[in-house]
């Protein structure tokens, strides 16, 4: 079985939903199932109000751990708000667990992007004094001469 | 455990662009695809290797477009790439910005008077549409309103933390001499009439309770005045009250904080055997300007390739910027170029590009879309762990 | 769809300064009608001829009343 729960302190902010908040944990609870037929080394679970954007990142993190042999998401209806994800482990690992660990990485990488994109963007904003005259390596896709003397600050 | 080549790994990150087709489309790097490697979800591997560029933007040219009410130094079309990330994840942000970041938006319009021809429902609906800005840390520390459903008693209360209220209230009427001007054969309306057209910039915010402490130079108010919500003629007259609040993309679309929020594959061109003279020239025209560049032949390129022998001093074509290429296949449909270039696209290189409607820069709204999907996965972590227990 | 004016606009809104419904009384249930022809304002009492004042023209519009409508921006 998994280690025992860890609450961590979840960021308030947007926890929203199609219109319903849910600010108790209580509410996040009833948003997971696990449908029948499920086993130590096999589950599959069913998400309320999640869509594609959670499956197939969650899908493709899960799918990174080499101690699980499938993991694929349905929507199984386009007008119902459910998402159902299945995992089956090798070698009696804990389904459970595996998800755990898929939702802790797909955080970490969040974190690691936002750093990375910060200070991406601060050296970006660093060497371009005006904005207007940027052009970089790659050239602005659109308007770069155009917007260029116009504006001037 | 043996590891790939830098080249080998380049290659396999490589979709192939065929004439009709297109090849290697998905992402290989999963435990037990390749034998013998290790594809194990590693984060230091992941901070080693993901890369995020910023490219020009292009917010200089869309405010120069059009009349805006937002500074200069705003940025609300960026472009930059990220690197070193598969396409779930890409795309699990370029979904969240479209639907799940919020905005505040007009939702409930009080009609008391509308003589305009435009009906009420439809004034309401365009109303909706107007893009809004205001000071952004206001913004973000504003709450949900949830409506009542119908006969329940759920929701909960309007309040100056949920709420923006905005009044419109125009009237036309004949100028001065207007009605001699039309007898005399006058017919531009602004010489005839005033208020003949309402404006976003007609909104009026009416500040309540903690928004009084909002800091003054940023007001809640339409990002672009000029947008024309209705036509009128004198005696015709609006005046309606509005409520915004705080919204999802997912509930409607006037909720969604970006125009467009796309990415594309890095594209690439690989140019097999040298094109020279007329050709190089033909090769240069299938692509958009600035992607094959024309370098003269030099003794040495003619001393590695055969075929350039004696053709020092001509045109070769080069690949210059495959970043600006639209992928066309152009190239492709010509013979004299079959065997001697090769298209394709970076798998894991995503040119983002994020149109802000104006209520947030790009890169505030592209920070958002990352902490939301965190917190999309810590929500169900927290789930996950109450029902285990 | 839309409701009509209720309890949605108990909020701190306040109400619009236009609305002036004590104005009908005040003027013996005098309604006021838009002239078809000459467009003038045209009071009229009850078993009043139906007739402009200005332009003696018999078609009258009847004004859109201030109440409130409520829409969604939808």
């Amino acid at each position: 079985m998994p280690a025992p729960p860890q609450h961590e302190q979840v960021e308030d902010e947007v926890i929203i939903d199609r219109g319903e908040l849910s600010e108790n944990a209580e509410a996040d609870r009833d948003r997971i199932r696990v449908l029948a037929g499920s086993s130590e080394t096999a589950a599959s679970f069913q998400f309320d109000g999640e869509d594609h954007t959670l499956g197939n990142a969650l899908r493709y993190i899960i799918m990174k751990n080499p101690d699980v042999e499938f993991c694929g998401y349905s929507i199984p209806h386009p007008s119902e708000n459910k998402l159902n994800l299945r995992i089956q482990t090798y070698d009696n690992i804990n389904v459970y667990t595996v998800l755990e660990k898929g939702l802790n990485d797909l955080m970490d990488m969040c974190d690691v992007i936002s750093e990375k994109f910060v200070v991406a963007r601060d050296g970006f904003y660093a060497t371009t004094t005006d904005k207007n005259d940027n052009d970089d390596d790659n050239g602005g896709q659109q308007g770069g001469e155009e917007g260029g003397e116009a504006m001037e600050e | 455990m043996p590891e790939p080549t830098a080249e080998e790994l380049a290659r396999r990150n490589r979709l192939q662009i065929l004439p009709e087709t297109v090849s290697d489309q998905t992402s290989t790097d999963f435990p037990g695809h390749w034998p013998g490697e290790n594809h194990e979800w590693n984060l230091e591997h992941f901070r080693k290797n993901f890369k995020v560029q910023f490219h020009s933007d292009g917010t200089a040219f869309l405010l120069e477009k059009q009349n805006h009410a937002i500074p200069k130094h705003r940025r609300i079309d960026q472009v930059f790439s990220l690197i070193g990330l598969d396409a779930s994840i890409a795309n699990a942000f370029r979904r969240i910005l479209i639907a799940e970041v919020p905005t505040l938006a007009i939702e409930d319009v009080f009609i008391y008077q509308n003589t305009s021809i435009i009906q009420d429902e439809v004034f309401a609906h365009r109303l909706g549409l107007i893009p809004l800005c205001a000071d952004r840390l206001s913004l973000h520390n504003m709450g949900w309103y949830i409506k009542p459903t119908e006969g329940e008693s759920n929701g909960n209360e309007l309040t100056d933390e949920n709420c923006v209220i905005l009044h419109l209230q125009v009237k036309c009427e004949w100028k001065e001499g207007g009605l001699e001007k039309a007898a005399k054969g006058e017919t531009n309306p602004n010489e005839l009439y005033v208020n003949h057209s309402v404006y976003a910039r007609d909104l009026v915010w009416q500040k309540h309770g903690r928004q009084l402490e909002w800091p003054e130079d940023d007001p809640v108010r339409a990002v672009y005045p000029d947008i024309l919500i209705a036509k009128m003629r004198p005696g015709q007259e609006v005046i309606m009250k509005l409520h915004a609040y705080k919204g999802i993309g997912q509930d409607h679309a006037k909720f969604s904080p970006v125009a467009t929020a796309s990415y594309r594959l890095l594209p690439t061109i690989d140019i097999l055997k040298p094109i020279v003279g007329a050709d190089a020239k033909k090769f240069a025209d299938c692509f958009p300007p600035g992607v094959i560049g024309l370098d003269e032949v030099t003794s040495e390129d003619a001393q590695k390739h055969d075929e350039l022998q004696g053709k020092e001093g001509e045109l070769k074509a080069v690949v210059a910027n495959p970043f600006n290429d639209t992928v066309s296949r152009e190239a492709l449909r010509h013979a004299e170029f079959k065997d001697k270039v090769k298209l394709g696209r970076v798998r894991d290189h995503f040119i983002f590009r994020v149109e802000s409607t104006g209520q947030w820069d790009s890169d505030e709204l592209f920070l958002q879309s990352v902490q939301l999907l965190k917190t999309k996965a810590q929500r169900i972590k927290r789930g996950l762990d109450l029902m285990m227990k | 769809m839309s409701n009509y004016a209720g309890a949605a606009d108990t909020t701190a809104g306040a109400a619009n300064p236009n609305m002036n419904a004590s104005e009908i009384d005040s003027h013996q249930r005098a309604v006021s009608y838009t002239c078809g022809d000459c467009d003038q304002d045209v009071q009229l009492r009850r078993g009043e001829p139906i007739r402009c004042r200005n332009c003696g023209h018999r078609v009258l519009y009847k004004k859109r009343t201030n109440r409130m409508v409520q829409f969604e921006a939808r």
